[in-house]
C-alpha cells in the first residue's frame, strides 16, 4: 500500500544493450561438489546463492525493464535439511514475466532428475503475499545437491533488495547489478566486503562476492531475521538524478499531504460528541486517549487488497482501514481536538534496521504517530497499545518523523521514561502446620510494555488463553501449583490515565517447593519469581543483543519461619552481578539480591534491571551472567532445621 | 409485593437460559439447509447457510474477519452479508470480498480455496448477518454440521430436504448434555429433516485435549441411495458402497512402467531371506527414500499417484506412499493391501458412519504368517511392525480385492513396547554434581526423540538442545560428551550417553549435603486443573521408564539419611521408587508405567493422586553428612 503512495512519475528515455540473463545458464553436466567433513555434517549448505539484477532498455521500448536472475546451489544431508529445501516458493510479485524456470537435482551418485515443468503449480493471492509459483523438488535423497535457477521480468522499479546470508550456510554468495549507464545506487549490509566494477559484455556492473558466510542462527535477545548480510539497491531512469535526501523530501510530501487535513472531516462530529461530551477542561493526553480507546473499539484495521480501505469516507462508513488508511481517522482527530503530532514512518526492528542513509521502501513498514507536547506515541495498528512509548519491536530503530508543514527528520525512536516497564511483587510465605505446603501471598503491579500485554492478552485470548496467561502471572514453573485467590485490577484495554498499573493479587499454594530432607525441609524460595532464561550457548555468540524493552523488577519476600524451626543455608540468597557503562560506571543491568533476618521473619529484597535494550556484542559474557544471576537465584532455597 | 411476582414470572425462564452476558461474541443462530435434488442419477445438492451473531462487548472486534473455504468438490454462491446496528438503525452491506489461498505448512500444494471479507461498523451492539450458499459437486461430501461452536450460539439448525425416492442416514456425536430437537415433515414434494439445539455453550480446545470432534456436539447426514424406475442405487447406505467408491477410484491409478519399481524393489530384498525381512527391508527403504510432500487437487486428494511417479520423484503423500508399498511388497510375493485409516482426531467407525468423513490417512497392511502389520512410511522413524502412534485404535479398512475389505482395529502398542531405561551413575566433586547418564529407547519413546532431535532441534547446538528436551537436573545443567547410536537404525533401540555437570544442585549446609536424584521429573507438569477441566486428556502413546540412579558417596562422607520406598499402583498408571545401599553407593531404583491412551474426566481425580504422589516421591532428597 505504502508503495503506491511513493510512486513518482518518471519519464524514461532508450538506450540498448544486450541481457545478461540470456546468456547465464547452469554447468551443462553438473557434479557434486567437494566439500568439508565439517560441511556434511549440517542439515544442508549452500554451494552457491547467485543473484542477478539488471535494468534495461531499448530504443524500440523505451521503457525500462528489469530482470533478475536467482540461481543457487544446496546439498541437503539429512532429512531436515531436505525438508528445508524440497520444496521452493518462487514470489510473482511484480513479476510482469517468467522467463524460465528449472532445477534439477545431482544425487550422489551423480545421477541428474530435471524438474518436470509441467509440475510447476501456480498459487493466486496467497494472504498478503501475492501470487506464487511452487514447485517441490524431484529426485532428492539424502547427499543430493539441488539446483534452481530462475529469470523473471518485473515492474519497473527504482528500488529493491536482497538477503545474501541465510539460515544456512553458504560458501559462496555473488550479487550483479547489472546498470548500464543509467544512475545507480548500491550498498551492502553487515559485511566488510566491498562492491567491485565490471563490465559484463561490454556493460557497466558492479558486482560483490562473498565466501563462507555462516548461518545466521536464532539467538536469544536478538534480531537475527533483521541482522542478515543484504544489500540495497537503486537504480534511477536515464537523466534522472536523485539524491537520498530528494527521495525521503518526496516520501515526506507523498505522506504527510494524506495526514494533515485542513481541517477535521465532519463526519467524525457524532462521534466526537460520543467521546467528549460533557468532558470539559481534558489535557492533552486525556483527549488523545480518549480518541485512541474510541478509534480501537469502533474500527477494524484490515490487510487485504480493498483500495478503498485508504479513502476516509470509505473508511468512516465501514469502520475498517488499512494500517494506512487508519491513521487518516487519527489524524482526523487529533485535528479536530488541535492536537499537534507529526506522523512516524519505520519498521520492526526485527525485520529491519531503518537506514536513513539509504532510501528503500521495503523498509517503510511500520506507522506511528508521535504527540510532539507530550513526547508520546500512538500505534494506530496495536490493539493492545494506548498513547504512551512506541511498541517494543520499533524501539531503538530509525524513523523518519514528518511534521505538519510536511518539513521531515529522521531519529531513534528511543524510550522518553526510563521507568516505563516495572513490576513490583510483595510476596508473603508462610507454611502450613505439617510444613507439607507453602502458602504465598502475592501483590503485583505491572507497568509499561508489561501492562499493555498483560490487559492485551487478557481482553483478546479465548478461555484457554487466558487460563494459562493466569497461571503466568501466577508464578510460572511452580508444577503443582493450586490458586487459592486471584483479583485482578486495571484490567481494561481503555485506559486514560498515563500508564496505570496492572494489579494482581493473589494466593497460590503448592507442595512441591518444599522438599524433605530427613526430619528437615528444603524450601525451594527461588522458584517463586518463576522460571527464569537461562543463556545456555556455548558457541559464540553472533547478534549484537537487544532485548525486548528496558524492564526492571522489585521484589520483596518475607517468609514467616515456622514454630518450632529454624533457617540455614540464607548464603545462596545474596547475588550481585552487574554490567557497568564502561564510560560513566553507572550500571546498566543487574541483578541484586539481598536478605535480612528478625526474629523468625526473613526478608529478600530483589533488584533487577535493565536500563536499555542494547547491549554491546562484546561484552556478551557480563550481560549473561545478569541474565543467569536471576536464573541462580532460582535455585535458591532455604533450609528449614528442627530446633533440638 | 409487586417485586415477587416479577422474580416468580422470571425464574422460571431463567431456569432454562443460559447466561452469556459475560460474553464478548455470541451467535444468535446458525442455520444450515442442505436441499437435495436428483434427477436421472444426477444430483444436485446446495447448502444455505445462515449466521448472525452479536457482539456484547467492543473487546473482540476481530471476530469481523469472515473466511469461506471451499475447494473443487464445492463452490460458494450468492454471499449476502451486512452489519446491523440497532442503536441507529443502521445497516450496512459487505462490499468487498476476496478470494484467497493460504499456505498450509502440512499440505504443500491444495485447491483449498477461501472467500474472504471483513464485518463493517462491527462495535458493542452490533449484529452481523450473513447468508450463502454452497454447492456440493459430489454427494459423497454433505460434510458435517456442529451444534456447537467456539463461542455460544442461541440457535443452531440444521435441515435437509429431500425428494421421496432418495434415503439419508444421520447421526449425532457428543450430544449427551444438550437437547436436540428433531422433526420429520412430509410434504408431496419430499421429506424434511430438522435438527435443533437451543442456548449451546462453546467449545475451546485444551491442552493436551484430544481432537475437537471428540467433544463437540455434531451430526453427520449422508445419502445412503435413491430409487428410479423402481431400481436402488446406492451411495453410501453402508461401508460397502463407501468401499465401493474407493474401489472406483484406485482403479485410475495409472500403473504405467511399473517395471522400473519392481527393479528396485527386488534390489533391496535380492539378498534377504524371509517375508518379514524382506517387508522390513521395503518399508524402510520408502521411509527413507521418499520424503513427505502433499498435494491435494480435487480427486488428486483421494487417488494415489503412480508408483513409478513417486519413485522417480522422491516424494508423496500418504497415499502414494501406501500404494507404493503396496506395488513392491506385492511383487516380491508378500501380501499387502491398501489401507484406509483416520488418525485419531476421528472418532467414528466404518460401520456407523460409512462416508469419507471417517478417514484422513492411508497406510499399507501386508499379512505375513496370518499377521497383519501396519505399515505407515509417513512416520519416517517408527520401526517396522509398529502402527504410526496416531493410528493406534483406529478402525483400518484394509481393500483386498475389487469387491472385498476387511476392517480390522489397529491393535495399542503396549507399554514395554515403548522403554526409556535409564541408568545414571552420580558423584559428588567439590559441591558439584556431576553424572554419566545411558538411556536407551525403543518404540515411540524413541520416535519422539528422533523427530524431535532432527526437526525441532534449530540452530540450537546438541548438548542445548538436550538441556531443553531431557531438562535434567535444572536449566544450568551442562550435558558434555554427547554421544549417539542407531539414530537411523530404525530396529535397534536408540542409545545415548552424555556427561552431565548440575550447578547449584547438591545443597551442602554446614556438615550436611542434600542430593535428589530426581533430575529426571517425567510427567510432574501433567495435573490437570479438576475444576475447569472439561474433555479428556489424549496421551499419545503408552510408556515404561526406567531409571537405575547409583550416587557414590564421596570419601570423607556416610549417609545420613535414605528415604523410605514409594509407590502408586493403579491399572492405567503407576510407579515405584526404591532406595538401598550397597556399601559405599546408595542406589535409587525407579519405574513409571503409563498404560492409557487417555484420562476420561471421571478419572482425573486419581490421576492427579497420582501425579501428586510423584511429585511427593520426587521431593525426597538423600542426605550425606560428614564422617
Amino acid at each position: 500500500m505504502i508503495k503506491k503512495a511513493l510512486i513518482i512519475l518518471l519519464i524514461a528515455t532508450g538506450s540498448s544493450f544486450a541481457q545478461q540473463y540470456k546468456t547465464y545458464n547452469w554447468e551443462a553436466s553438473p557434479k557434486l561438489h567437494e566439500l568439508t567433513s565439517e560441511e556434511t555434517k549440517a542439515s544442508s549448505i549452500g554451494i552457491l546463492k547467485n543473484h542477478i539484477v539488471e535494468y534495461s532498455s531499448s530504443l524500440l521500448l523505451p521503457d525500462l525493464k528489469r530482470y533478475e536472475t536467482e540461481h543457487t546451489i544446496v546439498r541437503v544431508n539429512d532429512d531436515k535439511g531436505i525438508a528445508r529445501h524440497n520444496t521452493v516458493y518462487i514470489p510473482m510479485y511484480e513479476v510482469t514475466q517468467v522467463i524460465d524456470i528449472k532445477a534439477r537435482t545431482i544425487n550422489s551418485k551423480g545421477d541428474v532428475v530435471l524438474l518436470n515443468q509441467e509440475n510447476i503449480k501456480e498459487v493466486k493471492n496467497v494472504d498478503e503475499y501475492g501470487d506464487f509459483k511452487i514447485f517441490a523438488i524431484e529426485g532428492v535423497e539424502k547427499n543430493s545437491e539441488i539446483e534452481v535457477l530462475y529469470t523473471v521480468e518485473k515492474e519497473f522499479d527504482m528500488y529493491g533488495s536482497e538477503f545474501l546470508q541465510s539460515n544456512y550456510k553458504i560458501k559462496e554468495a555473488k550479487f550483479t547489478f547489472i546498470t548500464g549507464t543509467l544512475n545507480s545506487n548500491i550498498k551492502a549490509y553487515r559485511t566488510s566486503e566491498k562492491f567491485e566494477s565490471k563490465t559484463i559484455d561490454g556493460i557497466e556492473a558492479m558486482t560483490i562476492v562473498l565466501n563462507d558466510i555462516p548461518a545466521m542462527i536464532d539467538e536469544e535477545y536478538a534480531t537475527p531475521d533483521a541482522n542478515k548480510i543484504a544489500v540495497v539497491y537503486q537504480c534511477l531512469p536515464r537523466g534522472q538524478d536523485i539524491t537520498q535526501e530528494m527521495f525521503w523530501g518526496n516520501v515526506s510530501n507523498n505522506i504527510g499531504r494524506k495526514f494533515f487535513p485542513e481541517k477535521a472531516s465532519i463526519l467524525i462530529d457524532t462521534d466526537l460528541t460520543n467521546i467528549f461530551e460533557g468532558k470539559e477542561g481534558l489535557s492533552v493526553f486525556e483527549k488523545a486517549a480518549r480518541i485512541d480507546n474510541f478509534i480501537k473499539s469502533n474500527f477494524n484495521v484490515v490487510k487485504n487488497n480493498n483500495e478503498e480501505l485508504t479513502d476516509l469516507n470509505y473508511i468512516l462508513k465501514n469502520r475498517s482501514a488499512s494500517d494506512f488508511g487508519i491513521l487518516k481517522v487519527y489524524a482526523n482527530f487529533l485535528k479536530s481536538q488541535n492536537i499537534e503530532f507529526e506522523i512516524v514512518v519505520s519498521a520492526s526492528r526485527f525485520e529491519y534496521k531503518f537506514d536513513p542513509d539509504f532510501f528503500n521502501p521495503n523498509m517503510l513498514r511500520a506507522f506511528l504517530i508521535y504527540l510532539p507536547t507530550e513526547k508520546k506515541y500512538i500505534a494506530a495498528d496495536r490493539i493492545e497499545y494506548r498513547v504512551g512509548e512506541a511498541p517494543a519491536n520499533i524501539l531503538g530503530n530509525y524513523g523518519l518523523f514528518i511534521k505538519s508543514d510536511l518539513d521531515y527528520y529522521f531519529t531513534k525512536i528511543t524510550q522518553e521514561d526510563p521507568d516505563y516497564s516495572k513490576i513490583s511483587r510483595n510476596l508473603d510465605i508462610s507454611f502450613d502446620e505439617a510444613i507439607e505446603s507453602a502458602i504465598i501471598k502475592e501483590y503485583q503491579e505491572y507497568s509499561g510494555h508489561w501492562s499493555a500485554t498483560n490487559r492485551g492478552v487478557l481482553s483478546l485470548s479465548n478461555d484457554e488463553g487466558i487460563l494459562q496467561f493466569k497461571d503466568y502471572l501466577t508464578g510460572t514453573g511452580i508444577e503443582d501449583k493450586i490458586e487459592v485467590a486471584y483479583e485482578a485490577e486495571n484490567t481494561d484495554i481503555n485506559q486514560t490515565e498515563y500508564n496505570l498499573p496492572f494489579i494482581v493479587k493473589s494466593t497460590i499454594s503448592s507442595e512441591s517447593l518444599i522438599e524433605d530432607a530427613g526430619d528437615s525441609y528444603l524450601f525451594q524460595v527461588g522458584k517463586i519469581i518463576g522460571t527464569q532464561s537461562e543463556l545456555y550457548q556455548e558457541t559464540e555468540r553472533v547478534n549484537p543483543i537487544e532485548m525486548t524493552y528496558p524492564n526492571q523488577y522489585d521484589y520483596t519476600i518475607t517468609i514467616t519461619i515456622p514454630d518450632g524451626y529454624t533457617a540455614d543455608g540464607l548464603s545462596s540468597l545474596n547475588i550481585d552481578k552487574s554490567y557497568k557503562s564502561k564510560s560513566t560506571g553507572e550500571k546498566l543491568c543487574k541483578f541484586e539480591s539481598n536478605y535480612i533476618q528478625e526474629g523468625n521473619t526473613i526478608t529478600i529484597t530483589i533488584q533487577e534491571f535493565y536500563k536499555t535494550h542494547e547491549y554491546d556484542l562484546f561484552r556478551y559474557d557480563e550481560f549473561r551472567e545478569v541474565i543467569n544471576a536471576a536464573s541462580d537465584f532460582n535455585k535458591a532455597y532455604i533450609l528449614l532445621k528442627a530446633t533440638e | 409485593m409487586k417485586k415477587a411476582i416479577i422474580l416468580l414470572l422470571l425464574l422460571p425462564y431463567l431456569v432454562f437460559s443460559q447466561d452469556f452476558s459475560k460474553e464478548d461474541y455470541i451467535f444468535l443462530k446458525r442455520n444450515e439447509h442442505i436441499k437435495i435434488d436428483v434427477q436421472k442419477g444426477k444430483f444436485n445438492i446446495s447448502k444455505s447457510i445462515s449466521e448472525q451473531a452479536e457482539y456484547l462487548t467492543s473487546k473482540k472486534l476481530y471476530f469481523a474477519n469472515q473466511s469461506m473455504g471451499f475447494d473443487s468438490f464445492t463452490a460458494i454462491e450468492d454471499i449476502d452479508a451486512f452489519t446491523y446496528l440497532p442503536s441507529s438503525d443502521e445497516k450496512i452491506q459487505v462490499d468487498y470480498i476476496e478470494t484467497k489461498r493460504e499456505f498450509d505448512n502440512g499440505i504443500f500444494y491444495s485447491d483449498q480455496e477461501s472467500k474472504n471479507f471483513i464485518f463493517p461498523a462491527v462495535t458493542k451492539g452490533a449484529i452481523t448477518n450473513l447468508s450463502y450458499k454452497e454447492i456440493i459437486k459430489d454427494p459423497h461430501f454433505l460434510g458435517l454440521f456442529r451444534f456447537g461452536s467456539y463461542v455460544p450460539t442461541k440457535n443452531a439448525q440444521l435441515s435437509i430436504e429431500f425428494p421421496k425416492n432418495v434415503t439419508i442416514g444421520y447421526i449425532d456425536f457428543n450430544t449427551e448434555e444438550i437437547q436436540v430437537d428433531f422433526k420429520k415433515e412430509d410434504s408431496k414434494h419430499g421429506y424434511t429433516y430438522t435438527w435443533s439445539v437451543k442456548n449451546i455453550d462453546g467449545f475451546q480446545g485444551e491442552e493436551d485435549s484430544e481432537g475437537a470432534l471428540h467433544y463437540l456436539p455434531h451430526i453427520i447426514v449422508y445419502i445412503k441411495s435413491y430409487e428410479e424406475r423402481g431400481k436402488t442405487y446406492n451411495v453410501l447406505s453402508d461401508v460397502n458402497d463407501l468401499y465401493k467408491w474407493y474401489t472406483s477410484l484406485v482403479k485410475q491409478i495409472d500403473d504405467q512402467s511399473l517395471e522400473k519399481v519392481y527393479v528396485i524393489a527386488e534390489e533391496i530384498t535380492e539378498s534377504i531371506t524371509g517375508e518379514k525381512n524382506k517387508a522390513e527391508a521395503i518399508f524402510n527403504w520408502v521411509q527413507n527414500n521418499i520424503t513427505y510432500v502433499a498435494f491435494e487437487d480435487g480427486l488428486g486428494g483421494f487417488i494415489p499417484r503412480s508408483a513409478s511417479s513417486v519413485c522417480d520423484k522422491r516424494y508423496g503423500d500418504c497415499k502414494d506412499m501406501a500404494n507404493l508399498l503396496y506395488v513392491m511388497l506385492n511383487h516380491v510375493g508378500i501380501e499387502a493391501h491398501r489401507t484406509w485409516i483416520g488418525t485419531r482426531d476421528r472418532t467414528y467407525s466404518y460401520f456407523e458412519v460409512p462416508t469419507p468423513m471417517v478417514d484422513n490417512h492411508m497406510i499399507t497392511a501386508a499379512i505375513i504368517d496370518d499377521e497383519t502389520i501396519f505399515l505407515d512410511a509417513t512416520d519416517s522413524y517408527v520401526p517396522f511392525g509398529m502402527p504410526s502412534a496416531f493410528t493406534q485404535t483406529k478402525e483400518a479398512l484394509l481393500g483386498i480385492d475389487t469387491d472385498t475389505f476387511k476392517v480390522i482395529k489397529v491393535p495399542v502398542q503396549n507399554a514395554e513396547k515403548s522403554t526409556s531405561n535409564v541408568t545414571s551413575q552420580f558423584t559428588l566433586e567439590d559441591g558439584t554434581m556431576k553424572v554419566n547418564e545411558k538411556r536407551e529407547l525403543t518404540g515411540y519413546e524413541k520416535v519422539e526423540f528422533v523427530s524431535n532431535y532432527i526437526y525441532k532441534k534449530a540452530d540450537k547446538t546438541d548438548e542445548e538442545f538436550l538441556n531443553t528436551t531431557l531438562a535434567l537436573g535444572n536449566n544450568k545443567t551442562n550435558y558434555s560428551n554427547f554421544t549417539k547410536e542407531n539414530l537411523d537404525n530404525k530396529t535397534d533401540a536408540l542409545k545415548l550417553e552424555y556427561d552431565l555437570i548440575i550447578d547449584n544442585y547438591a545443597k551442602t549446609i554446614a556438615d550436611k549435603v542434600y542430593i535428589n536424584l530426581n533430575i529426571d521429573r517425567t510427567l510432574s507438569k501433567s495435573k490437570v486443573d479438576l475444576e475447569k477441566r472439561k474433555y479428556s486428556k489424549k496421551i499419545d502413546y503408552k510408556f515404561n521408564k526406567n531409571f537405575i540412579s547409583k550416587f557414590e558417596i564421596p570419601q570423607g562422607y556416610k549417609s545420613n539419611y535414605i528415604p523410605k520406598d514409594l509407590s502408586f499402583e493403579h491399572h492405567n498408571y503407576g510407579f515405584t521408587i526404591n532406595y538401598s545401599q550397597e556399601g559405599n553407593t546408595i542406589i535409587q531404583n525407579k519405574s513409571i508405567y503409563i498404560k492409557t491412551l487417555s484420562i476420561q474426566p471421571d478419572e482425573f481425580e486419581s490421576w492427579n493422586t497420582f501425579i501428586k504422589s510423584l511429585i511427593k516421591a520426587y521431593k525426597k532428597s538423600i542426605i550425606l553428612e560428614t564422617i
